[in-house]
């Protein structure tokens, strides 16, 4: 019983717990949620000590217990420095969900409450578990309580939108599930690390064949999550009709389920797949990058407006990790951050100006600078955030990543980085109809931002700008984990090699290109 | 020596101002916000004497900002020649503006929010001259094109500001983009962005292997400076971010922050000089941005649009003698177009005061009699940048000129020709203003001391500012170029001309402009519409990208294609089963020939082909 | 070996459950006109102490397991499997009946009889080590049933369900017993051991292999139509529509898994050895199975008949099980009939609650906002109906779960992939029941709803604790399916 256990099982309690409050006793169920998730975010916050005293490359707070005997399935958690940051992500954003639903939750209250810190066990658990079986029963339990989020509290066509969420989904993970039986077959287990080990020293040894099929199981059901184009479609619709705090929750942590799944199982369990398929993930990758900008630009919706520029923001994840490259790898785990922060904070702020004004459409707003200069500066500095402006937290990402592309492949580099000129593009022009200009009769009545939501924005600008500013407070510990799955896959263009070999006359784009063919 | 606390005080003055600045008294806000940048300029001094004479670099390593794999990014401040000049330059000239401000902006709202900017602007400004390595450089490179978008849209309730400030922050964004890929490109080459590591490996590069990358690395980094300094084919957001106060066009947009892409380029000789290619880019894309500005500041008739196109202009040249090799001349240049333009601009701002906000030099005339402080060291501005014999413009100018000389005489010519056609529409503007009679509605009257005081110091540089012999001062860090006299009288004596050619338009004989327009009717139109680059870039980019997102991308394959098949897939299971209900007729002699059937197929299927075997 | 017809003791205690039900069932029969009307509910609790002592017998039973009347039955782990299983799903049966008899005022004996009756044939069918004895359990247990479903015998939809489903199990039966002559001629016994050793031995002379072969046809379409399996389906879901709820609760759980028994032990004891020919066609017959059920139950408005199409589906998951044709396959095979039994129950018991009086309201469209009105029942069903989906923590998901992780093992890679896309598929209209549940406005047919009588309470209560067992702590019966999984030695 580790304190780890304590913060994935401390959410389940709670649900329980909210269970049984009467359901007609609002507040006190609004202020048990809060307590309790609170509860369990200073609990996590237990979990940096190892990474700031030490610093292993390796898991901690490991608990290994069996569950079920045959087939042997294990209750096996532990965390390293990518899970970690991912775990405080979630257990942050919940109270500040639970926050921001305090009013804008009239209806059903004690159930909206109760799923969503369900749904906060599922995603701790998801980020945690080194049990496939166990992956995937938090994998699908993290789906329910969201399933019912929008399609119970969501807005108009929020039923279409859950139930294409769930089948996305559910359909992409049943691939999984033949993978993972498959390997398990195999391996006789389904303890991640016994399988990895299997895997690199050959006592676990599939044919190419077999690594390539296993690899795009797991790839399309990670691809449909993160989303990568063109299976991203559910995205827009289920972040239009969720409620704030369901937006915010899929957006921050639930896309990162996707990522996070590459990083951890794709990557070091199929390295030559991996390696053999990463020219079309990157291109996939670079084109969600450009076309969710581009459509972002076009978008009447606010909410869609940022659906569409996660898709683009979480290109530059995949971008990073199918680069192969220590600063792809921890560029694209500090974007996941990045991401999760700020695009959780665009929504919290468009839900702020929902409840104000009832509407999503960009064209009902406008002027509302004049009327709420804090919610405007909030969403000002959140934006730039989020276009990656350096001191603030996504630039330290978007660059690593980039920067680890170049080495790859510098045109690769080239046609990424046009995202970040697009990111300006649609965040300003958003930000001009929707703030700037003189505010119509509607938006000048517009309250400015209360208390509440004071709370809930001041952590996440702080830590925006202390993303940007100190980010070396998070990278050493991804860093140390990033390198150990790193190393089979390393895509030896680093820096240091580089110097080594004698410098090069050509342009890069002939001598990368050679580089990469004997690299495969 | 503490380098940090030099942009620290601004930005404290920024935070003080942003947060609690809407409920400080406006004399505490001028207290902090004037007080802040006094106090750094001061420490610039301070530090500047006791590193003197500053003969090699100074180096402060804070901590480690970034660090990853081989990557490893430092905050590092250093201070060295080139560094000294723009650090004066900046706290300067930025001081004075500061207090400039105070009486300009008093009837103005937001005037918390305007200072606030201001000292962060100077923060990310300082940052990016005391930067010892290209990513810290980029940060204030970011920063300070922020700022500018933000003072650009101050007046956020017009939309015209607002769009300025976007179009502003997006060019700015392109021109980035090439910076951050020549950074990218500059790790894979050096393995680091730190400045001494790069220089020194640049210079130990084999010439014929380094050429490649390296006019590959200087042309992405001349991308990112025509974004910023505003040149060919960057230079559009320049003149339309005019929108902003006017101290913030003198302070951003003609003194400081446009100068950034010169002071890049001079800080990245090593690498330039490595690569010819890019150095004839740099120069020739100078001297176009000379030409066509001059040509369409011949036209305007907003007193402040005159000046952002000489600006353009004059930035050119600075360009023009960056890509000559004559770096030391383009950062001399750099520093008195500082003093000469940052004049015109508060000048202009006086006027526009006097007059409460009215910018078309058609509407002045006469103001002389009005405004007598103004008029003179407005006057002594528009010599200096005619290049008049000993004020500052003339050294600095003919510096550069000599050097395009060195390189190409006919780069020479077309410099002396711009540089009449400068005098020609900076006196032009004078003359409209203050001389003649008053043609406007409301009543002039001459701006306070707080606002004259600083016009009367930059009159003094401008016209002395000259004297302060900026190539000798960076020679150890670039070969001084040789004097040349006779050229560089002509060049001012071409100067000359234009002024008088001014006079004789716009004083003497009246309407000889009007008539001399009618009859190149054609050119006359072309350039009052600043050749309808906007237009073109509008029609060529801007509205094609979004007709094409909006049509094809989202609703044609977004939304139609991929989501269409998605649904189509839901739509053809549900298709498949309305016919497997088709199977339950009810009738039950039909099921019991449905069990027949099955019952025959499996008997042949099982009981005689058999499986496998 | 000398056979002794003589009956001994430990005969009759491996027996002792079947007897048990039989005797009670006729008690009732006797009891039936003696009793004054008003002592109706007197049967129900009398039944259902007869299901208890057939329980404990059946348990006990297993402690000394081993064939009984001369080799004609066997009692051993895979029989007290399906013999509890059974019983257990009559118990549950009449606890979700006696409220709805007495709300169609027809609370007679000769239902819990004929339940008695229907289980005892199944527990026969599950101990049957021998065909002839297969034939009586699946005639016992099917008449009984046909009666059953027929059990309203005002109602038009009852007796037109009852006529189709004896007409067709009927026929279906004859071609079983057709089968069981065939294999008899062949072989020259009824006994599954003699078959699989007559068939081990002369396995070399292709013509015995062709009759085996043909036998086993015969056979199969015989079982195949009793669980339901393409292209045997087609009864079902008029038949599983038309019943009265109760009975279609138990239909769909006690004799299908009963079939399932006889089926999975007919063909690994006696036909194991000539796999190689039915093999592929369970292959396909399992893969049409879950095509049709899934897909034909994507359209369906009428709750009782998207949960027959349901049941189909499933049925085609167990094949899938079956044409593993390992020892795992059979233990995940009986694994999944426990989980669906409980999933299943569950579900029908709520629709048996909710359809009230003429069976009125049993359009999916009908439980709109329930889980606003009755949030009880609604969880429950939530969970009945995630375990069907297959989302982890209930018994629906480990079971399918280890089903296809068998089928993996026996590496029918694409009847897994296209089997777990389709309970993609099928999640799609398991979710519209919870869309409706909980994402739509309550209309009358909630809102008149009357609460839970106890003896549904109890069955949902143990259903959904069956399901989430199974899904949390699923070794507690794995353990036992996978030893008891050992039907040749």
């Amino acid at each position: 019983m580790t304190l780890l256990d304590a913060v994935i099982f401390l959410p389940l309690v709670a649900f329980f717990f909210i269970l049984l409050i009467p359901k007609d006793n609002l507040d006190s169920i609004r202020r048990f949620s809060l307590v309790a998730s609170t509860a369990v975010f200073l609990a996590s916050l237990g979990l940096i000590a190892p990474y700031w005293f030490a610093n292993p490359g390796k898991f901690v707070f490991e608990t290994d217990l069996p569950w079920i005997n045959s087939p042997a399935i294990r209750y096996h958690v532990a965390i390293d420095g990518i899970s970690l940051w991912l775990v405080l992500l979630t257990t942050l954003l919940t109270p500040l969900c639970v926050l921001v639903s305090w009013r804008s939750v009239q209806k059903r209250v004690k159930e909206f409450f109760a799923f969503l810190l369900l749904l906060e066990f599922g995603l701790i658990g998801v980020f945690c578990a080194l049990d496939f079986f166990l992956f995937y029963v938090f994998w699908e339990v993290s789906l329910v309580p969201m399933y019912f989020l929008i399609g119970i509290w969501g807005h108009e066509r929020r039923i279409y939108a859950a139930v294409k969420f769930f089948l996305y989904t559910f359909a992409a993970s049943m691939l999984m599930l033949v993978a993972i039986i498959y390997i398990y077959n195999q391996a006789g287990t389904f303890d991640y690390s016994r399988i990895l080990a299997g895997l690199q020293n050959g006592s676990i040894a599939p044919t190419y064949q077999e690594q390539l099929l296993l690899f795009l199981a797991f790839f399309i059901a990670f691809a449909v999550k993160v989303p990568i184009f063109p299976l991203h479609t559910w995205l827009p619709d289920a972040h239009v009709e969720a409620p704030t705090a369901g937006s915010v929750m899929l957006a921050s942590v639930m896309l990162k389920m996707g990522t996070y799944g590459l990083l951890r199982f794709c990557v070091p369990m199929f390295p030559a797949a991996a390696r053999n398929c990463s020219g079309w993930i990157v291109a996939l990758a670079i084109i969600g990058i450009i076309y969710g900008a581009l459509v972002a630009m076009v978008q009447p919706n606010m909410k869609k407006l940022v659906a569409y520029s996660s898709v683009s923001h979480l290109g530059f994840v995949v971008l990073g990790i199918f680069s192969f490259t220590q600063q792809g790898f921890d560029g694209a785990v500090y974007q996941m951050l990045n991401h999760g922060v700020s695009t959780g904070a665009l929504f919290l702020i468009v839900g702020f100006l929902y409840d104000r004004r009832h509407s999503l459409e960009i064209s009902a707003y406008g002027g509302v600078a004049t009327p709420a200069p804090a919610i405007a500066t909030v969403f000002m500095i959140t934006m730039l955030a989020s276009m990656g402006l350096p001191m603030l937290n996504g630039f330290v990402s978007e660059f690593l990543v980039l920067q680890g592309t170049a080495l790859v492949d510098f045109r690769w580099a080239v046609f990424a980085a046009l995202g970040s000129i697009l990111a300006a593009c649609y965040m300003l022009w958003l930000y001009q109809r929707v703030f700037f200009g003189k505010a119509s009769a509607e938006v000048s009545g517009l309250k400015d931002l209360l208390p509440r939501e004071y709370v809930i924005s001041i952590p996440l600008i702080i830590l925006m700008v202390w993303m940007g500013t100190f980010p070396q407070s998070f990278i050493p510990s991804i860093s140390t984990s990033t390198a150990v799955i790193l190393g089979p896959v390393d895509a030896k263009r680093d820096v240091h090699v580089r110097n080594a070999l004698p410098v090069k006359p050509a342009a890069p784009g002939a001598s990368l290109a050679k580089e990469i063919a004997d690299a495969r | 020596m503490n380098l940090w606390l030099i942009p620290i005080f601004p930005l404290a003055g920024f935070l003080i101002n942003g947060f609690f600045g809407r409920r400080m008294s406006r004399t505490l806000i001028n207290l902090v916000a004037v007080g802040s940048v006094a106090l750094s300029f001061a420490w610039v001094v301070k530090t500047l004497l006791g590193l003197a004479p500053l003969e090699t670099k100074y180096i402060e390593h804070y901590f480690t900002w970034i660090q990853s794999g081989a990557l490893q990014i430092g905050a590092d401040f250093a201070v060295d020649r080139l560094t000294a000049v723009m650090l004066m330059v900046v706290t300067g000239v930025g001081l004075l503006i500061h207090i400039y401000s105070i009486g300009y902006m008093e009837h103005e709202g937001g005037y918390y929010r305007f200072f606030a900017y201001l000292n962060l602007f100077m923060f990310f400004m300082l940052v990016l001259v005391l930067a010892q390595n290209y990513l810290v450089l980029f940060v204030g490179w970011e920063g300070v094109g922020l700022c500018s978008y933000l003072l650009i849209g101050f007046y956020f309730l017009e939309q015209y500001a607002t769009t300025a400030g976007n179009k502003a922050f997006i060019v700015n964004r392109i021109g980035d983009f090439g910076f951050s890929l020549a950074m990218f490109m500059i790790f894979r080459q050096f393995g680091s962005l730190d400045f001494t590591k790069v220089f020194d490996g640049a210079k130990s590069m084999p010439s014929e292997a380094g050429y490649g990358t390296l006019t590959v690395i200087t042309l992405l980094l001349l991308v990112g400076a025509t974004g910023k300094s505003a040149q060919i084919p960057l230079y559009v957001w320049l003149p339309d971010a005019m929108a902003g106060p006017t101290p913030v066009s003198a302070l951003i947009h003609a003194a400081t922050m446009v100068t950034a892409g010169v002071y890049m380029t001079a800080r990245s000789a090593v690498l330039f000089t490595h690569a010819p290619i890019s150095m004839d880019f740099v120069a020739i894309i100078g001297l176009a941005t000379a030409v066509v500005a001059a040509t369409i500041g011949l036209a305007q008739t907003d007193i402040k649009k005159v000046f952002a196109y000489s600006t353009v202009s004059q930035l050119g040249y600075m360009f023009l003698g960056l890509g000559v090799g004559a770096f030391s001349a383009g950062v001399f240049h750099l520093m008195t177009h500082a003093f000469f333009k940052a004049l015109l601009f508060l000048g202009a701002g006086a006027v526009i005061h006097g007059l409460h906000g009215e910018q078309d030099l058609r509407q002045m005339g006469g103001l002389f009699k009005h405004m007598r402080i103004t008029a003179i060291t407005l006057l002594c501005a528009s010599f200096a940048i005619s290049g008049f014999p000993f004020t500052s413009g003339f050294f600095s100018k003919d510096a550069i000129l000599v050097a395009a000389y060195e390189r190409a005489p006919w780069m020479y010519w077309v410099g002396v020709i711009t540089a009449g056609m400068t005098a020609f529409y900076v006196f032009r503007a004078w003359f409209l203003a203050f001389t003649g009679d008053y043609r406007g509605h409301a009543h002039p009257h001459e701006s306070p001391l707080v606002m004259t005081g600083p016009l009367m110091l930059l009159a003094a540089l401008s016209l002395f500012g000259g004297f302060i012999d900026i190539p000798r001062w960076l020679e150890p860090m670039f070969a001084e170029k040789p004097e040349n006299q006779t050229l560089a009288w002509v060049s001012a004596g071409v100067g000359v001309a234009g002024i008088l050619l001014a006079y004789v338009f716009y004083v003497a004989k009246r309407g000889l402009a009007d008539s001399f327009a009618k009859a190149m009717n054609g050119f006359y139109t072309l350039v009052l519409n600043k050749y309808y680059v906007d237009e073109i870039y509008g029609a060529l980019v801007v509205r094609p990208l979004v007709a094409i997102s909006r049509v094809v991308l989202w609703r044609g394959l977004d939304a139609g294609l991929i989501d269409g098949t998605v649904n189509g897939v839901g739509a053809r299971a549900r298709g498949v089963g309305g016919i497997l209900r088709l199977l339950q007729s009810g009738n039950i002699r039909t099921y019991a020939a449905w069990v027949v059937l099955g019952s025959i197929l499996v008997l042949i299927a099982i009981g005689f082909v058999g499986g496998a075997r | 070996m000398p056979v002794n017809f003589a009956p001994s003791a430990t005969d009759y205690l491996r027996f002792l459950p079947e007897i048990i039900m039989i005797v009670v069932g006729t008690l009732i029969m006797v009891l039936e006109p003696l009793l004054g009307s008003n002592k109706r509910s007197a049967f129900s609790s009398l039944t259902l102490l007869g299901f208890i002592a057939a329980l404990v017998a059946a348990v006990a039973a297993n402690n000394d397991p081993g064939a009984s009347f001369s080799n004609m039955l066997i009692v051993d782990g895979f029989a007290t499997f399906f013999r509890v299983l059974v019983i257990g799903v009559g118990i549950l049966t009449v606890l979700s009946s006696s409220q709805y008899l007495r709300r169609e005022h027809a609370d007679a004996a000769e239902y819990y009889a004929l339940l008695l009756f229907s289980v005892s044939g199944q527990c026969v069918m599950a101990t049957a080590n021998e065909l002839i004895m297969i034939f009586i359990g699946l005639e016992i247990s099917s008449i009984a049933t046909y009666i059953l479903a027929g059990y309203l015998r005002d109602d038009k939809r009852n007796n037109e369900a009852a006529l189709k489903y004896f007409l067709l199990g009927s026929f279906a039966t004859a071609f079983l017993l057709y089968g069981i002559a065939w294999i008899y001629g062949t072989a020259g016994s009824t006994n599954l051991e003699d078959i699989r050793h007559f068939l081990i031995a002369g396995s070399g002379s292709g013509r015995s292999l062709v009759l085996a072969g043909t036998a086993a046809a015969l056979m199969f379409v015989g079982f195949a139509f009793k669980v339901s399996a393409a292209p045997f389906q087609i009864w079902a879901p008029d038949v599983y529509q038309g019943a009265p709820a109760p009975v279609t609760l138990f239909m769909s759980a006690g004799p299908k898994a009963a079939a399932f028994a006889v089926f999975i032990r007919v063909f690994t004891t006696a036909f194991g050895s000539i796999e190689t020919r039915w093999e592929p066609f369970v292959w396909s017959s399992a893969l049409l199975t879950m095509v049709i059920g899934n897909f034909a139950a994507l359209t369906q408005t009428n709750i009782k008949r998207m949960l027959a199409y349901s049941s189909i589906a499933h049925a085609g998951y167990v094949m899938v099980a079956v044409a593993a044709h390992s020892q795992i396959g059979v233990a995940a095979a009986m694994f999944y009939l426990a989980a669906y039994a409980f999933m299943n129950i569950g579900a029908f018991a709520v629709v048996t609650h909710f359809s009230r009086q003429g069976e009125k309201f049993v359009n999916i469209e009908d439980l709109s906002g329930l889980g606003w009105k009755q949030p009880g029942t609604a969880a429950l069903f939530s969970i009945f109906l995630l375990s069907l989906v297959g989302i982890p923590l209930t018994g629906g998901f480990f079971g399918k779960f280890y089903i296809f992780k068998a089928a993996l093992d026996a590496n029918l890679r694409w009847l897994s992939i296209l089997g777990l896309l389709n309970s993609a598929v099928a999640a799609y209209y398991y979710l519209r029941v919870i869309v409706v549940m909980y994402m739509q406005e309550p209309t009358d047919s909630t809102v008149t709803l009357e609460p839970l009588s106890p003896g549904i309470r109890t069955t949902l209560y143990a259903a959904a604790l069956g399901t989430l067992i199974l899904g949390i702590f699923p070794s507690l019966l794995l353990n036992f399916a996978t030893r008891s999984s050992v039907l040749v030695k």
